[in-house]
């Protein structure tokens, strides 16, 4: 019941964003460059988020296979400047988000809040947040899938596979 | 640093001096030594020995930091390589840095390198194609480019030889317009690709074929690949690392170690060729001047024969940079036609399908190899707007249709599941350019690069014929598609692709009958200095629709016997 009523208050908050008062504007990208007091969006974070991506169940997810650093090591060799930019930002975004919601760190909601506020990132009218929870979201599942873990023990990976079949019944 | 010590002439006199080390200076190097000759094989590049230069063979996929894609600030560094397909993390290393190596584009051209012992036999894609009768006639039949001075029965021999000895896999299809080779066991077609040959046939009444590609693999190595130190093709597809089990043909595997069991090898990596030493008493060439690559010191070194295996556009630099008072614009380019007719492959689109059928099959294992479509226009007869045609690659893989939405567990319970959706099909084109003389390349007057060589200046495109073929490719293809109930097909052409990165350049110091129109004669001897060879892609006439290193390799093997044949008559 709380998390429907918190829910609700956050996507009038971000849906109104645009005409809203300054304080809510502080985390549209052009302003929170400025917002030298905010957290720095940490490592830490990052992790959660992909582990509300991928959790740990029976096997592993994506905190323990590190995917986190994948994702931030991709981002920071292979995707340029905007990409870093958009995920300094969306960091500090999730956590703002989270306590206006929640009132507390993104690390400290439980899962289905946290589900809830990446759900919420993504499909609300701010293209930025959208583009950070897709951006990270598409590395966290290529990171995974691309894991020792995965290749090895789901997709049994072989490097030297020692043929090639055309035709197999599935 | 022995070589250093190697100042007198008597050291520096070899029998025949090779230039370079890739395909085709490989094969120089093989018969040359085979046959006796005390040969020097000069590489501009490092030496890159089989499987212990090799870095990333044994790799598996999460032990490359960015899982194969390069990092932004190397991409940026080398826009023209990274256009190349396989510029990717495990074989960056194998390719040229676009700064080290500037060359002017008068008009837009990628020229993709290899610059190492071995070449680009390292990171080839190892189609191999013979050409056909049809190929060598094409210029006499429609008047562009000069007739060839040899025809197929000529190079038959020396295709069945180098196909023996590099280990080639395909089936014998018995088709006039890509003639059988001395097989290895083929690859398997996929049932979609088999669907696809079938549906042809019956449409086209057997005059569009499609087969299994031909391909330099050891499907199943003979004696004389095992001879040679190399097994078994794995499978594994990841070719262009270097295969450490000798698995598809390449110098360092192959040719290569086979000229230095002979003894009469000696490699000099490092060593940039900077010119040919013309003597004008004795009326032909005597050696090379090399300059070493990291202290730019010259040395001269000198041979009987030379054969240049630079690869097309370098062995035009260098023969154009070989001046002399008696050949003041080039050496051999008493016609002015050095640099000239330069040719590609259109590789510039491609075309792609799904089919909906053999839902419950899939294919297992790896393919480093696909089905291929010979050309079909223009063969027996000129029978469209434009001259000449293409041959297509032809491939197909199961996607796997994987439910991406949300987040969390069930997230990454679907993730993990093998549904799978449509088979998907994909096609690229290889058209045949028309070799024009307003193609071409030549030497920039003012730059220069590290070791002082002028900078290579290339001005090569496309032109109607080829947008003609284009356009004739998307026709048939979707319409062959579509009889043989493929669906979802889409045409990707893309204008903005450069001409370069097909990496089939071919010409500029074209054979022919007639000095005044070739710069070769059908020995691949320059017509105007008789103990200099050319038997890269610098030598051909005109290019054919297949892919061309095999031919390199036919032609490089002829050229070499007959000059060895002729050394020993004291004929050169
Ligand atoms: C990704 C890729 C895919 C390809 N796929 C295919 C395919 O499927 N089928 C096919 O037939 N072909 C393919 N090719 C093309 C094929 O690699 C070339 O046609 C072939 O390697 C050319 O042989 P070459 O001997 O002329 O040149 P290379 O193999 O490039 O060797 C030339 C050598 O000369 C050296 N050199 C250059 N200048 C000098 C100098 N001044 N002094 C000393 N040494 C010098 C170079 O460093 C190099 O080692 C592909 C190429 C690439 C890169
Ligand atoms: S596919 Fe064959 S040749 Fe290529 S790397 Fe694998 S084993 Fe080697």
């Amino acid at each position: 019941m709380k998390r429907r009523s918190a829910i609700k208050n956050l996507s009038l908050a971000v849906a109104g964003m645009v005409s809203l008062p300054a304080w809510v504007s502080a985390w549209t990208p052009e302003s929170i460059g400025q917002v030298n007091s905010l957290p720095i969006p940490d490592e830490n974070l990052l992790a959660e988020i992909t582990e509300t991506i991928i959790p740990e169940t029976q096997t592993p997810g994506a905190k323990s296979l590190k995917v986190h650093q994948f994702v931030l090591r991709m981002i920071q060799d292979c995707f340029g400047e905007e990409a870093q930019t958009l995920l300094e930002q969306g960091l500090l975004k999730t956590d703002q988000l989270a306590n206006i919601a929640y009132n507390k760190p993104f690390v400290s909601c439980d899962t289905a809040q946290r589900m809830e506020l990446l759900t919420h990132l993504q499909t609300s009218d701010d293209p930025a947040g959208k583009q950070f929870v897709d951006m990270v979201k598409n590395l966290t599942m290529r990171g995974y899938l691309n894991s020792e873990y995965v290749l090895v023990n789901i997709n049994h990976y072989n490097i030297a596979p020692g043929f090639y079949h055309g035709c197999v019944p599935i | 640093m022995a070589f250093f010590n190697i100042d007198s002439i008597k050291d520096r006199t070899f029998d025949a001096i090779v230039v370079g080390s890739g395909i085709s200076g490989g094969w120089s190097a093989k018969e040359l030594t085979g046959r006796g000759l005390r040969t020097l094989v000069l590489e501009r590049g490092r030496d890159v020995q089989h499987i212990k230069d090799y870095p990333t063979t044994f790799k598996n996929p999460w032990e490359f930091p960015h899982l194969g894609q390069i990092p932004k600030e190397l991409r940026d560094a080398n826009p023209i390589a990274s256009r190349c397909y396989a510029f990717n993390e495990d074989a960056a290393h194998f390719f040229i840095k676009d700064n080290e190596h500037p060359y002017v584009q008068e008009k837009p051209f990628d020229w993709i390198r290899g610059y190492q012992v071995g070449g680009k036999s390292l990171m080839w894609a190892r189609g191999t194609q013979r050409w056909s009768q049809y190929d060598f006639d094409g210029p006499a039949r429609d008047g562009f480019a000069v007739e060839w001075p040899i025809n197929y029965a000529d190079i038959a021999p020396w295709y069945s030889y180098v196909e023996k000895f590099a280990g080639i896999s395909g089936n014998k299809d018995g088709l006039p317009q890509l003639p059988d080779g001395e097989f290895l066991p083929p690859h398997e077609q996929s049932c979609v690709e088999k669907h696809f040959t079938q549906q042809m046939a019956k449409h086209y009444n057997n005059t569009r074929p499609v087969i299994i590609g031909r391909c330099a693999h050891l499907t199943q190595p003979q004696p004389i690949h095992t001879q040679q130190g190399r097994g078994q093709c794995q499978n594994r597809t990841l070719c262009q690392r270097g295969c450490p089990y000798g698995g598809y043909f390449s110098s360092n595997s192959s040719t290569l170690p086979w000229a230095q069991k002979t003894g009469k090898m000696t490699l000099r990596p490092d060593s940039v060729v900077h010119s040919i030493i013309f003597d004008e008493k004795k009326n032909k060439a005597t050696g090379v001047r090399v300059i070493d690559a990291h202290t730019k010191e010259m040395t001269e070194y000198y041979a009987k024969i030379i054969f240049v295996n630079a690869s097309t556009l370098n062995t035009n630099l260098i023969l154009l940079n070989s001046t002399s008072n008696r050949f003041p614009n080039g050496l051999g380019n008493d016609n002015g036609l050095l640099g000239k007719y330069i040719a590609f492959h259109n590789f510039r689109t491609t075309i792609s399908a799904e089919y909906e059928g053999f839902l419950d099959t899939i294919t297992e294992g790896n393919r480093p190899n696909s089905s291929y479509i010979p050309r079909f226009r223009n063969v027996f007869k000129q029978e469209t707007d434009f001259l000449r045609g293409y041959a297509a690659g032809f491939g197909s893989s199961r996607m796997l249709d994987t439910d991406r939405s949300g987040f969390g567990e069930s997230l990454k319970a679907n993730l993990t599941q093998k549904k799978y959706g449509n088979w998907h099909v994909s096609s690229h084109m290889m058209g045949e350019t028309i070799p024009k003389e307003t193609n071409y390349v030549t030497l920039d007057s003012d730059l220069k690069d590290a070791w002082g060589i002028p900078q290579l200046k290339v001005s090569v495109a496309y032109d109607d014929n080829d947008e003609k073929m284009i356009a004739d490719f998307h026709q048939q293809m979707t319409e062959m598609l579509t009889v043989a109930g493929f669906t979802n097909i889409k045409t990707n052409d893309r204008p903005d692709k450069a001409p370069g990165l097909d990496i089939h350049e071919m010409g500029g110091v074209r054979m022919g009958k007639d000095p005044k129109t070739s710069l070769l004669n059908k020995w691949n001897q320059l017509h105007a200095c008789q103990n200099v060879f050319v038997t890269d892609g610098a030598c051909m006439t005109s290019n054919s629709t297949q892919n061309p290193s095999l031919t390199f390799m036919a032609i490089t093997a002829r050229a070499a016997n007959h000059a060895v044949d002729k050394l020993k008559k004291k004929n050169l």
